[in-house]
């Protein structure tokens, strides 16, 4: 994809050699996150995005096609082409922004890459009809200045989408492998604790325990052989937070694994990435490489005593593998099923070794708190969640994409702000948080500031930071019933409430959405939540209700209409639908009686078609078939 | 977990030798594979995944016969080895179509009728998730999110996502797959010298 096989230059660096690259290259990249309106004869990086969204919008050809136009236009001393990490805006892909200037070009297809290099790189021109704008109650903002990237406060994404992920020296400049240094020469690991610890970083994978405290646990077991571990296994549908930083700066989730080795006495390390996301493995498999070859990784990190090394195992496709027990069965090669904790994996991980396992994004998260201290990160966010939090939002919300907010901002500034509001015109209903673990947030409680707490008050979780815009379309029994199939899919069934348990309740759920229930069906239902939640074994089956539970408590009336008046008030459980041809649509193309498998729609040829209600099977075939939108379900 | 079971049903039922045979008739001998591997990562039990990776990736998938060569190899049982491998979706017994078409059940594809795409490939190729065609140009899977939620509803062939679907542009892109295949049918089948 998007590297050549690039040839790693194998001289260690020392300090002193941090430094100097700093000092070479930091005004390149310092420039890229300027705003410096036109100058003439400025050089300029032409930042495509090559984050996972943009290169499936064929972001590399694009690149490739500008690096042609470039070189034609006898350009190339004045640009140069990078290709970056995700910028965040997805929904503009594949969107290219040309530093100093700060100006973001979104969707740009070939035509529009010849007029940025026409106009903007050879005549200083930006073209301001296809920069990126906003326009809300008449006011115009563009680029940088749209709410999107205003309202965003970068940590863990600090470096995406403004480093080249194949370039160690591009990470340097901007201030990176400076805390590693910091932590080998000029300090001691009881004060790099002492700092996490005060910064309040909480675990960013979903349970949001203090990650100083896991560190202090780690260092103080006993034992020489100690291991780290990235949990790098992003489960959650709806999720794409730790993909992009692992294909955006895979440097900053070293240098955090390398330090945390450092402090806990580790000598290896593993990154446990889905087999989903090749680009990640890809670009993380060569900054390992990288930093090997520069005396980062290896026998003497930076030239010290200090030894540290790193490897990839790949997950293969199992949700569960996201509860650290179960990613450790898994990095040892067995079926990835959890245990009973304790003994916790700080006292007995890998291969019974003390074991100190993060998220992706809480990794690339402790750099910048060892750099700019805990005072700094604790100023940040509110009384107990410190810092900012990368949500991926997606669903019905204009800007899909990656945004990192700081704690406590409320869940309508995300939507309505940085989001763009609802892409519909229907109206905003709730949002998903959390993922198959977390809950549906209802709009009338979106003002409810995003932290640890408030959002389990509400039934809803952190989780690994996934937020599903829904609208009124959107049905909330159906939802449920999908995250249920999920999780029955998905549970190891080592303990009998998760495997057996979420089957009764997916069937339960089921004849619900087919008509079929009971009024007392509700209370089986939430009877049975109570006791998953309590008596599972692993954090799959003890949040596996809360899908049921927090639509329950916000939609109730949803669930009541299903079952009282058997009716799907979104129109999406297709057994509760009845369907109606619509005269003046059908062209009698006869595409819907072919489609339909129980012989319900008559009709000939160029004539209106008609479907008989009690051969009817509501499979929703025809709907689907029909080219001009004629079937019409009610 | 059910579909372990039925994966392995099915592939009793099709007698896996000839299915490697005809996914890859010049793919290299298992064993080498495995022997390569073994000699370049030296450990123990935990190398058992990237190990059923590389013959997943190489062989399209992992038949009964590689995982007795694996398990060997090992020194673990058959059983063992089966144990593991059935646990990850990832890995399968039966190979897939060329054109492997991953339609992504994420919440967001969701949300956004990634099921009438599903309905649409049903439909058009006439094959059930976890079956491929005939012809073995194409195969359908659901997979659990591909991370790419900013382009729902997604399909991944192969390596490539394609994002932003709805049912039209799913039977523009099955017919774009299928002539391109014809073509590089046609083009292998030029390039392999006559007699």
């Amino acid at each position: 994809m998007a590297s050549a096989p690039v040839t790693i230059t194998a001289a260690p660096l020392g300090v002193g050699d941090l430094a100097r690259i700093r000092a070479e290259r930091r005004p390149r990249l310092e420039a890229r996150l300027a705003s410096l309106r036109p100058e003439r004869g400025v050089v300029r990086d032409v930042l495509v995005c090559a984050g996972g969204g943009c290169v499936s919008c064929r972001s590399t050809t694009l690149a490739a096609e500008f690096e042609r136009l470039i070189a034609a236009s006898g350009l190339s001393d004045r640009a140069r082409v990078v290709q970056v990490g995700c910028m965040g805006l997805c929904e503009a892909a594949p969107l290219v922004l040309v530093a100093p200037d700060g100006v973001y070009y979104p969707r740009v297809d070939f035509s529009l890459a010849r007029r940025i290099v026409t106009e903007h790189l050879a005549e200083d021109a930006p073209i301001g009809e296809a920069e990126l704008t906003h326009e809300r109650d008449g006011e115009v903002r563009r680029s940088r200045d749209v709410p999107f990237f205003a309202r965003q406060l970068k940590i863990a994404l600090r470096n995406c989408g403004v480093v080249d992920p194949l370039s160690l020296d591009d990470y340097i400049a901007l201030d990176g492998y400076q805390a590693l240094a910091h932590v080998l020469l000029e300090t001691t690991p009881d004060a790099v604790l002492d700092t996490l610890k005060r910064s309040g970083l909480r675990g960013r994978g979903g349970a949001g325990f203090p990650a100083g405290l896991k560190w202090q646990f780690v260092r103080e077991a006993a034992g020489d052989e100690k291991y780290i571990i990235c949990n790098g296994d992003e489960g959650d549908p709806g999720a794409f937070m730790d993909r992009s930083i692992l294909e955006g700066d895979p440097h900053s989730v070293i240098e955090g694994m390398a330090i945390a080795g450092h402090v806990v006495g580790a000598r290896r390390g593993y990154v446990y990435v889905r087999a989903e996301y090749p680009l990640a493995i890809e670009r993380l498999g060569h900054a390992i490489l990288e930093a090997r070859a520069a005396g980062i990784l290896g026998a003497r990190v930076l030239g010290t005593e200090a030894a540290f090394d790193l490897e990839i195992r790949i997950g293969a496709g199992a949700f569960v593998c996201g509860e650290e027990t179960a990613l450790i069965a898994s990095v040892e090669g067995k079926r990835g099923m959890p245990r009973p904790r304790p003994p916790f994996p700080a006292q007995a991980g890998l291969w019974g070794r003390p074991t100190l396992i993060n998220n992706v994004e809480t990794w690339a998260n402790v750099s910048p708190i060892v750099l700019r201290g805990a005072a700094w990160f604790a100023g940040i966010g509110t009384a107990r969640s410190k810092g900012t939090k990368v949500f991926a939002l997606a669903g019905d919300v204009r800007n899909t994409g990656l945004v990192e907010v700081p704690m406590g901002i409320s869940l309508r500034e995300i939507v309505h702000d940085i989001g763009g509001g609802i892409r519909s015109d229907q109206p905003f209903k709730a949002v998903q948080a959390g993922g198959p673990s977390g809950g549906c947030v209802p709009a009338e409680a979106a003002d409810v500031p995003v932290d640890y707490e408030s959002l389990q008050s509400l039934g809803a979780v952190m989780g690994s930071g996934g937020l599903i815009v829904l609208h009124e379309g959107t049905c909330m029994v159906e939802l449920t019933r999908f995250f249920l199939e999920f999780l029955v899919d998905e549970s190891c069934g080592k303990c009998p409430p998760c495997r057996i348990g979420l089957r009764v309740m997916l069937n339960l759920v089921e004849r619900i959405t087919k008509g079929l229930a009971a009024l007392e069906d509700l209370d089986t239902l939430m009877g049975l939540a109570r006791h998953i939640q309590r008596s599972s074994l692993c954090g799959l089956g003890q949040t596996a209700p809360n899908a049921v539970i927090s639509t329950l408590e916000h939609f109730r009336d949803e669930w009541e209409t299903h079952i009282y008046d058997r009716r799907c008030p979104a129109l999406q459980c297709r057994a509760l639908l009845t369907y109606e041809i619509n005269e003046a649509l059908c062209n009698g193309c006869t595409l819907c009686a072919k489609a339909c498998t129980s012989n319900a729609i008559t009709g000939e040829l160029k004539q209106l078609h008609r479907i008989d209600a009690l051969l009817c099977t509501h499979c929703g075939a025809c709907v689907t078939a029909c080219n001009r939108g004629a079937v019409v379900a009610h | 977990m059910i579909e372990p079971h039925a994966a392995g049903a099915a592939t009793l039922a099709t007698p896996p030798v000839a299915a490697a045979a005809a996914a890859a008739p010049d793919a290299p001998g298992v064993e080498a594979l495995v022997d390569t591997f073994i000699a370049a990562h030296p450990g123990g039990h935990e190398r058992l995944i990237p190990l059923l990776h590389l013959l997943q990736e190489r062989l399209g998938h992992v038949p009964f016969e590689a995982q007795d060569v694996v398990a060997d190899r090992l020194g673990l049982t058959p059983i063992q080895v089966f144990s593991v491998l059935s646990f990850y979706h990832f890995f399968t017994l039966t190979p897939r179509g060329r054109y492997p078409l991953k339609v992504c059940m994420g919440t967001a594809c969701f949300v956004r009728h990634a099921t009438r795409l599903i309905e649409t490939i049903q439909d058009t190729l006439g094959i059930d998730v976890g079956d491929c065609t005939p012809d073995r140009l194409f195969s359908l899977e659901q997979v659990r999110c591909l991370g790419a939620c900013g382009l729902a509803p997604a399909v991944m062939v192969g390596q490539d996502v394609h994002g932003n679907l709805d049912t039209k542009a799913m039977r523009r892109l099955i017919t774009q797959l299928r002539s391109q295949g014809r073509r590089e049918a046609v083009a292998a089948a030029k390039e392999t010298p006559r007699g």
